[in-house]
């Protein structure tokens, strides 16, 4: 029994392997908030942001709440970057929305993504391993994952900790720009669990 | 008054505790501050977080999510504070998401040093922490305001809370990394009793949180595999080895740093060990050898080493051996076999504990052993047939090579060594499966015991005179038999040749085969002549074409030749996964070309009509690993199931436990299985 456990349990790891930086990041279409099919190759030559939210988790409030995420957002739709908000709660679980209230969510917030995408498979945040929210990705225009894990250094909940705090997002999207690699290319993110189903 | 005593001590305790601590109580976890007993200007500082039933709060690395608790002390001047220092954590996975977490009283300590060693000592702290359950998460947060001296508590009850912290036990510990894996081994005490292991990294990158974490033994080393993480090029991995037995779970910091790992080894103990079975000590060594004896027995009848044993046999009751020069023959032919074997698995073991995902006859996954081996036997089978004669290497029984040949019979032993390698006969696969997870001198006692078993029917002729009586006279016909004796020989290279095709394509196998036939020219024009330098030209002539054959092994073509064998698709542990995730019974063949026991069940029961219809019926998936070349994901699936090579056949009905099939299929045994499965579908 012990060893078919050992087994089970080894054969069921690539199933949530995590993408790796330096790699071409795992493709997806998925149904945005207002309902349009959307797919990563859609953005071919432009850098995309992949944020995992969930309204109800705390350390995703600290970051709506201060309005540093709507910042980043702008910040990048000024660049041209793509921003697409995921959101991988399954129905019953926190921070699950339909489309309507996934567009509740975005006008309380003021926010500015490209696209709110509703996830509610966990399909997308189990192919990229999104271990929790907020947990960002940044891709850069041939569709080669940059950087993934937290949005700074600062793992708190607290509204004041996002001044002073170091933004691994804003740093690895000007090194894109720039040519270079980030530094943290990786990171581990903080935050709640996604609220996958199953 | 007896019974009165406890009782006002236990009013007493009762009385003392609520007044020695300062409790906040928040909505999902209680916290609670303590002091130890002062030493000299320092004392430790305890929080106690006792997290709602069913919540959590988490470890200094929280895992996939989650967040590490903090403190903010404000002491008095000259103090500070050090880090939390956590107790051993427990894993809790919520949606496949690894955290690492205490759902129960956790104690966290902190040294406090600076402190003025008399009079009040005033600090404030403020506690973060978050609380989760599998549902949502909580930050919440503690202020305390206190007297250290008015919640002190005594020793007893910080030695108790010290004790839940991982122990330091400074064990070996290494690790490496492959591509997207890493590998640990430790070295920790009765090995043999672990049921469980598992690592909690303290440095965030070195392994991927969500990725189970295989643990196996080695000896007295436990090997853990798991996918690594994003940052795997560490110095050094500190961390806490959370190892448990049976019922009880310690943890201990260990530093893994980089080194060598050996390959997984066996599973670790059953939590449940069924009384009476043996798992250490000398039962399974003794098992394994009798097995192993039995196994190198029945050597001496497969087509490789057959004709070598029976014609050495016949050439001692020739009438010219005295029983001394037969006790010496025998005596040096079983060195030779026994030392061969020996050195081979000696090889092996090495290989293996340098990290080599190898298993027996781990050599003929080499094309240019396989050549050697071509080579080789192709100049046996063309001395048995008659074309040359050699007196160092003689089979033929000249009865003076016989008295004299000391070296001759050592080097004939060798020689069945060698060439019975690609030969796995029965009871031989589970004996060399526990020479692979025993310690280096009991899986030596394992190969020692396959080298007696493959030399005891000559050992026995030469030392029992009324054996070797008892032998049929000798007389021409042995010439005849002899002659005979060649066509397994030859059959053995015809394998041999289609295991050089297989591995390095026509190119490699034409090379291979012209070598056979030049052999075979140069070892007639010298043996004929009778001239001294035949073995000395005939070595150089088989090295001249083993470095011709292409090492880096051409991608061969694998197409299953024959269209009847059971159709399968090629083995992957996610594939396999798949299946069982999906209910779908799965049987699965680990096989290999040089493997000719695979190649009888191949041709015997799996190409059963009937067996495939039983297949088709029952919607058994057949997967197929071939371990022709080192493999190592299916070396790995064949250590998890005691197997050191091939042939392996697993059957995994449904939600059902592996079952492990014999090594001798029959069809009647694999319809059987899917008629089992079809009636519990």
């Amino acid at each position: 029994m012990r060893t078919m456990l050992l087994c089970a349990a080894l054969i069921a790891a690539p199933a949530f392997a995590a993408p790796r930086v330096g790699a071409p990041a795992p493709a997806f279409t998925a149904t945005s908030a207002s309902g349009e099919t959307v797919s990563l190759s859609d953005y071919r030559g432009k850098t995309v942001v992949l944020e995992w939210t969930n309204k109800g988790c705390p350390y995703v409030q600290k970051h709506y709440k201060s309005g540093n995420m709507q910042a980043l957002q702008k910040d990048a739709a000024a660049n041209g970057i793509v921003w697409l908000t995921v959101n991988s709660s399954s129905a019953g679980k926190q921070g699950y929305v339909d489309g309507a209230a996934a567009k509740a969510e975005m006008a309380e917030n003021d926010t500015t993504q490209a696209a709110y995408l509703l996830d509610h498979d966990g399909k997308i945040g189990r192919a990229y391993g999104a271990s929790a929210t907020p947990h960002l990705y940044v891709i850069d225009g041939k569709g080669v994952l940059r950087y993934m894990g937290a949005i700074d250094d600062k793992p708190t909940a607290k509204l004041e900790d996002v001044k002073g705090a170091t933004n691994y997002v804003s740093g690895a999207l000007n090194a894109v720009a720039a040519g270079k690699a980030p530094s943290p290319a990786a990171t581990r993110a903080y935050g709640c669990s996604v609220k996958y189903g199953g | 008054m007896r019974v009165l005593r406890p009782l006002l001590a236990a009013l007493l305790a009762l009385i003392a505790f609520p007044v020695a601590a300062q409790i906040v109580s928040n909505p999902h976890a209680r916290v609670e501050l303590q002091a130890g007993p002062q030493t000299g200007d320092s004392r430790t500082a305890v929080i106690l977080v006792t997290p709602e039933e069913g919540w959590h709060t988490y470890w200094k690395n929280p895992g996939a999510a989650g967040v590490e608790s903090t403190a903010e002390w404000t002491l008095p001047s000259g103090g500070s504070a050090g880090g939390i220092v956590y107790p051993t954590p427990s894993r809790f996975v919520v949606s496949r998401i690894m955290n690492y977490v205490f759902e129960q009283p956790a104690a966290l300590l902190v040294n406090i040093t600076g402190l003025p060693e008399t009079g009040a000592q005033p600090v404030e702290v403020t506690f973060d922490y978050l609380v989760c359950d599998d549902s949502i998460c909580v930050p919440e947060n503690a202020q305390f305001s206190v007297d250290l001296n008015d919640v002190a508590i005594g020793e007893r009850q910080l030695a108790e809370y010290r004790s839940a912290l991982p122990a330091t036990p400074d064990w070996p510990a290494s690790f490496s990394v492959d591509q997207d894996q890493i590998r640990f081994a430790v070295e920790v005490p009765r090995a043999e009793d672990v049921t469980d292991a598992y690592f909690f990294p303290a440095v965030d990158g070195a392994i991927d949180y969500n990725a189970p974490q295989a643990a196996t033994r080695d000896g007295a080393r436990l090997i853990v595999e798991t996918t690594a993480g994003f940052n795997p090029d560490l110095a050094e991995i500190p961390g806490v080895l959370k190892l448990t037995y049976g019922q009880e779970s310690v943890g201990s910091e260990i530093i893994l740093t980089p080194g060598d790992v050996p390959a997984a080894g066996i599973p670790l103990a059953a939590e449940d060990k069924p009384a009476g079975a043996p798992t250490s000590g000398a039962t399974p060594v003794l098992l394994a050898f009798g097995l192993a004896l039995l196994g190198g027995l029945f050597l001496n009848v497969m087509p490789c080493v057959f004709p070598i044993l029976s014609l050495k046999a016949l050439s001692l009751a020739k009438g010219g051996a005295s029983p001394k020069a037969a006790r010496e023959e025998a005596t040096f032919y079983s060195a030779g076999v026994v030392l061969t074997v020996l050195l081979l698995g000696g090889a092996l073991l090495a290989l293996r504990a340098g990290g080599a995902s190898i298993g027996w006859a781990f050599q003929l996954q080499d094309p240019r052993v396989v050549t050697f081996l071509l080579l080789l036997v192709t100049a046996i089978a063309l001395n048995l047939a008659g074309l040359f004669e050699l007196p160092s290497l003689s089979f033929s029984g000249d009865g003076r090579a016989a008295a004299g040949g000391r070296s001759g019979a050592f080097w004939t032993g060798a020689l069945a060594a060698v060439v019975a390698t690609p030969c796995t006969g029965p009871f031989m696969g589970a004996a060399l499966g526990a020479a692979l997870i025993m310690t280096a001198p009991a899986a030596m006692m394992i190969f020692l015991g396959l080298g007696l078993g493959l030399a005891l029917p000559f050992l026995l002729i030469g030392f029992v005179p009324a054996l070797r009586d008892r032998l049929p006279r000798p007389g021409p016909w042995m010439e005849r038999m002899r002659r005979l004796l060649s066509l397994p020989m030859f059959a053995t290279a015809l394998a041999l040749a289609w295991v050089l095709g297989q591995q390095s394509g026509v190119d490699g196998l034409i090379i291979g085969l012209s070598g056979a036939v030049l052999i075979g020219l140069a070892l007639w024009w010298l043996g004929n002549a009778r001239r001294t330098p035949a073995p000395m030209g005939a070595v150089l002539a088989s090295l001249a074409v083993i470095l011709l054959v292409p090492a880096d092994r051409t991608e061969a073509v694998t197409e299953t030749a024959s269209g009847r064998l059971l159709a399968s698709s090629p083995y992957s542990p996610e594939r396999l996964a798949e299946l069982r995730a999906e209910q779908t019974p799965a049987f699965l063949y680990f096989t290999a070309d040089w493997c000719i026991t695979c190649k009888v069940n191949e041709k015997g029961a799996l190409s059963e009509a009937s067996v495939h219809k039983a297949f088709d019926d029952a919607g058994i998936v057949t997967l197929m690993g071939d371990w022709t070349r080192a493999d190592p994901v299916i070396t790995e699936f064949l250590t998890q199931y005691g197997r050191a090579g091939v042939p392996l056949y697993v059957y995994f009905a449904p939600g059902e436990d592996a079952q492990i099939l014999p090594q001798l299929l029959s069809a009647d045994m694999l319809t059987a299985l899917a008629k089992d499965d079809g009636g519990a579908a």
